[in-house]
């Protein structure tokens, strides 16, 4: 287990290194000049060199790459932003938590809904249940994320007006002068954006589940657990959902630690001030230091959580072992 | 089996009934209240995107500066009036105009002793000392320092070689003196920028080049809190004795909502106004359902132009007049204005926006084209089109490229063949600053920094500008003749001053025209039913310190 893990983490620093080295280059490929954008829109030239001197960007771009690794390692620092001159650590960090709010929230929400519906389908085949979850996983992956967000923040935010049709509430410690704060406001304004969240999810869990579990059913050891004698409970928890769900609990680790990285849509069109936007907004303004905040921090949640998975499989499935 | 499908189905309703106990949960739904519009309450501001700074040194963005005129108390500033009133500069904490003398390199300012900062400080001359002082420090890299080169000393504080700008001294608490390398008519313009408000002492140390999120300041208002990318708040300053309005009790500006949701919280009055606009296709709408100023819906013109630079360094337009005319005469600014959405401009073919002094309407180029414009642009252009080939820059915005489209068209007309290549718009603005760039065209535009025609004039069309890179002169356009008519039109004063522009404006563009101007910029206000009053400054867009609303 010793031996994986420090094998894994080697491997996540060249990724890391990897990510990162690749973000800088397309940055530097596009001949804007943050500089100039900094100093407004009557830019002398005079200003121009002493933002590029204060940005770093008059230096040669592998010096300041490797100043980007120093100041990350040594100082646990991802800088200052380009365009607002906000530390960068804490924008990332005060972000991060609107999107956890968001995937995490959304991630209960699916795996609430599509554990039954899966489990339900693949129990009853071609039943009305199972005819119906078709439908909806049809529904459910067929239509863009935009689209469902747009629709249910107009019609039940707006028109009809049962939940707030975007905004964030901070769940403990609202800022001075906040409209709003608290865990009852924060779930209330987080309704729709973790339905148009999962909905996607939802849909493919279904489909995910439904087939794992059909297969398992169909195992050998599953008819010999039977005709052994075994209660069904036992049967299902025992043999058929430990082995059916293991798959998901693979796909759950990476999906969340993608989204993690910043739900783009659903923030955006819901007006929440997560990682998604701040990346959006980063890339609009040539704002290197906060794409690279972005990616840095997208990066080490997916890295995270693929080696929780890993190390989660062992203890699920003893017939894996790591070493 | 049928234990484990009724466990599943208890996991759902469970997954259910969390949902309805978070929808039952909900707040008191926010309802306008119908009265009469009083002094006092919350006015409620829709940004889709954060300010870049709330720092008087540092911010240079015009959502900001709207949000500054309600805070900043300067020397001198433009009145809480319509235009054209509101675009004539008026002393405010300064009494009367300035006494010039050493041959306009001297400006002493009296000022007056009632202005006090929301921390009930007094406002004296040294503190609009400091926040020159502060805006020199080379910690804060401030954009405020090209607006300071004819201050004596400033530039020594720029380069680090002096801490205090020896041009600028507090003779006594209420008189303020500026010393000038060179004389400066428009220094009081100048001086209207929120950049040279009067900052307080507790600010004026504070050299972090991130700048401050709020900060005590004198005018209506100052800034409360700010979190950035999620909201700023404005409170009144009960210590404000200027004669401005200041009528909200809070301004609170919510930032992140999409445009749409800006158009559904101020349409159900969840919120006042949408200060970075609704969506441009729901103009029309608001329009036909509200009417146009009649009190939900207002068009306000900007002092902004946008215009097609034609660029002199390249072969087809250099001592071409010809064909820069014939430009002028091809295009149909209707179908170009047509294209970023109902209301969004007014067209126009001058250099000088209606409404900044100096600026005189006088019918040059067609404002519609027909048979008969088109016949005329054909004439002007025969034989100077060269091998008839152009390359036209614009932004990858939806909007500019479809006005590429007809700027194609148009141009294909009088037999150039354009070819459009669309870039995002900050690698347009470093690639058009660049000189030596090649293009034939691109697509431009310019809000004045403060209302004086040398912001335009000069700044955009002097070839004394023209450097390597970063030029805001971006169509190279170089005459010696007009260089030297920008230079003397620029060291005049009052009068004589707009009458020396006004020629410029029309001489150039008559006779050799640097771009082909198209329209001028409209705010598109759209604010709730609750919101009783506000007045629109010209300068600095929608007035805060002005706004009523319903209690």
């Amino acid at each position: 287990m010793f031996r994986y893990l420090i094998r894994r983490l080697l491997w996540a620093v060249v990724l890391f290194v990897a990510v990162t080295m690749v973000t800088y280059m397309i940055f530097f490929v596009i001949p804007a000049n943050p500089a100039r954008l900094a100093c407004g829109q009557r830019a002398t030239e005079e200003c121009v060199r002493n933002a590029e001197a204060r940005l770093g960007l008059d230096r040669p771009i592998p010096v300041q790459y490797a100043k980007f690794l120093q100041r990350l390692v040594i100082d646990r620092s991802l800088g200052q932003s380009f365009t607002n001159r906000q530390d960068i650590n804490k924008t990332i960090l005060d972000a991060a938590p609107v999107t956890a709010s968001l995937v995490i929230g959304g991630a209960i929400l699916w795996m609430l809904v599509a554990l039954p519906i899966g489990i339900l389908s693949a129990l009853r085949p071609r039943s009305l249940l199972d005819r119906a979850a078709t439908v909806f996983v049809l529904f459910g992956i067929s239509l863009p994320v935009v689209w469902i967000g747009l629709v249910l923040q107009y019609v039940v935010g707006y028109r009809l007006a049962w939940t707030p049709n975007a905004g964030y509430c901070d769940f403990i410690d609202p800022a001075e002068f906040a409209t709003c704060g608290g865990p009852v406001d924060w779930a209330y304004h987080l309704i729709l954006p973790w339905i148009t969240f999962a909905l996607l999810f939802c849909a493919i869990y279904v489909r995910m589940i439904r087939a794992n579990v059909m297969d398992t059913l169909g195992e050998d050891y599953v008819r010999t657990a039977r005709a052994k004698g075994a209660p069904e409970p036992q049967v299902m928890r025992s043999h058929v959902l430990r082995n059916a769900l293991l798959p998901v609990v693979t796909m759950l680790g990476m999906d969340i630690g993608i989204a993690l990285g910043g739900a783009i849509f659903t923030e955006a069109i819901f007006g929440l001030p997560g990682l998604g936007r701040l990346a959006v907004q980063s890339l609009n303004t040539f704002d290197l230091p906060m794409i690279q905040g972005t990616v840095v921090f997208a990066t080490l949640c997916i890295i995270v959580f693929n080696i929780v998975v890993d190390v989660a499989y062992a203890f699920i499935d003893p017939r894996i072992r790591l070493d | 089996m049928d234990r484990k499908i009724w466990l599943s189905v208890a996991a759902a309703a469970i997954g259910a009934s969390l949902l309805v106990a978070a929808a039952t949960a909900a707040p008191t739904k926010i309802q306008a209240k119908k009265g009469h519009a009083a002094k006092g309450g919350t006015f409620v501001v829709e940004m889709d995107s954060d300010v870049d700074y709330t720092d008087p040194a540092l911010d240079y963005l015009s959502t900001g500066w709207e949000l500054m005129y309600a805070a900043a108390c300067k020397l001198y500033n433009f009145p809480d009036k319509e235009a054209p009133a509101g675009s004539h500069l008026e002393p405010e904490v300064a009494v009367g105009l300035p006494v010039i003398s050493n041959r306009g390199k001297t400006y002493t300012i009296k000022l007056k002793s009632t202005y006090k900062f929301s921390d009930g400080s007094k406002v004296s001359a040294s503190n609009f000392v400091a926040a020159m002082n502060r805006l020199a420090n080379p910690k804060l890299q401030s954009p405020a320092t090209p607006f300071m080169d004819v201050i004596a000393g400033a530039q020594a504080v720029v380069d680090g070689k002096a801490t205090k700008i020896s041009g600028v001294n507090a003779i006594n608490a209420t008189t303020l003196q500026i010393k000038l390398t060179k004389p400066a008519p428009d220094l009081i313009s100048r001086l209207t920028m929120p950049f040279f408000q009067a900052i307080p002492k507790s600010l004026s140390g504070n050299h972090d080049p991130n700048g401050v999120l709020t900060y005590s300041s004198c005018g209506p208002y100052y800034f409360a809190a700010r979190t950035p990318n999620k909201s700023i708040t404005l409170k009144k300053n009960k210590f404000y004795t200027g004669g401005r309005s200041a009528n909200v009790d809070t301004i609170q500006v919510n930032i992140g909502n999409s445009l749409e949701v800006a158009l559904q919280n101020v349409e159900s009055g969840a919120s006042d106004y949408a200060a970075t606009g609704v969506p441009s296709t729901a103009y029309a709408t608001l329009a036909a359902k509200y009417g146009v100023n009649k009190g939900r819906l207002f068009v306000k013109p900007q002092l902004g132009v946008q215009y097609l630079a034609m660029n002199h360094d390249r072969p087809l337009f250099k001592n071409n007049p010809q064909l820069k005319k014939a430009v002028n005469w091809a295009i149909d600014r209707r179908a170009l204005l047509n294209q970023s959405g109902f209301l969004d401009g007014t067209r126009n073919d001058q250099i000088l926006p209606p409404g900044l002094p100096g600026a005189k309407n006088v019918a040059i180029y067609p404002l519609e084209v027909n048979a008969r414009t088109i016949a005329k642009a054909k004439l002007l252009a025969a034989g100077h089109t060269q091998d008839g080939k152009a390359v036209l820059w614009t932004a990858n915005r939806a909007a500019s490229l479809l006005q590429a489209q007809i700027y194609q068209f148009n141009l294909k007309q009088i037999g150039l063949d354009v070819s459009v290549q669309a870039f995002s718009r900050g690698v347009q603005i470093e690639k058009e600053g660049t000189r030596g760039a090649e293009f034939d065209f691109t697509t431009e535009g310019w809000i004045a920094d403060y209302a004086d025609a040398y912001d335009f004039i000069n700044i955009l069309l002097s070839g004394n500008t023209i450097h390597e890179s970063n030029n805001n002169n971006v169509a190279y356009f170089n005459s010696p003749k007009y260089n030297k008519q920008m230079t003397a039109a620029s060291n005049l004063v009052g009068s004589a001053r707009q009458a020396a522009y006004q020629a410029l404006d029309v001489d150039i563009t008559t006779n050799d025209p640097a771009w082909a101007a198209r329209s001028n910029f409209n705010d598109r206000i759209f604010v709730s039913a609750r919101t009783r009053g506000f007045t629109y400054n010209p300068v600095f867009s929608f007035d805060y310190a002005t706004v009523f609303v319903n209690k």
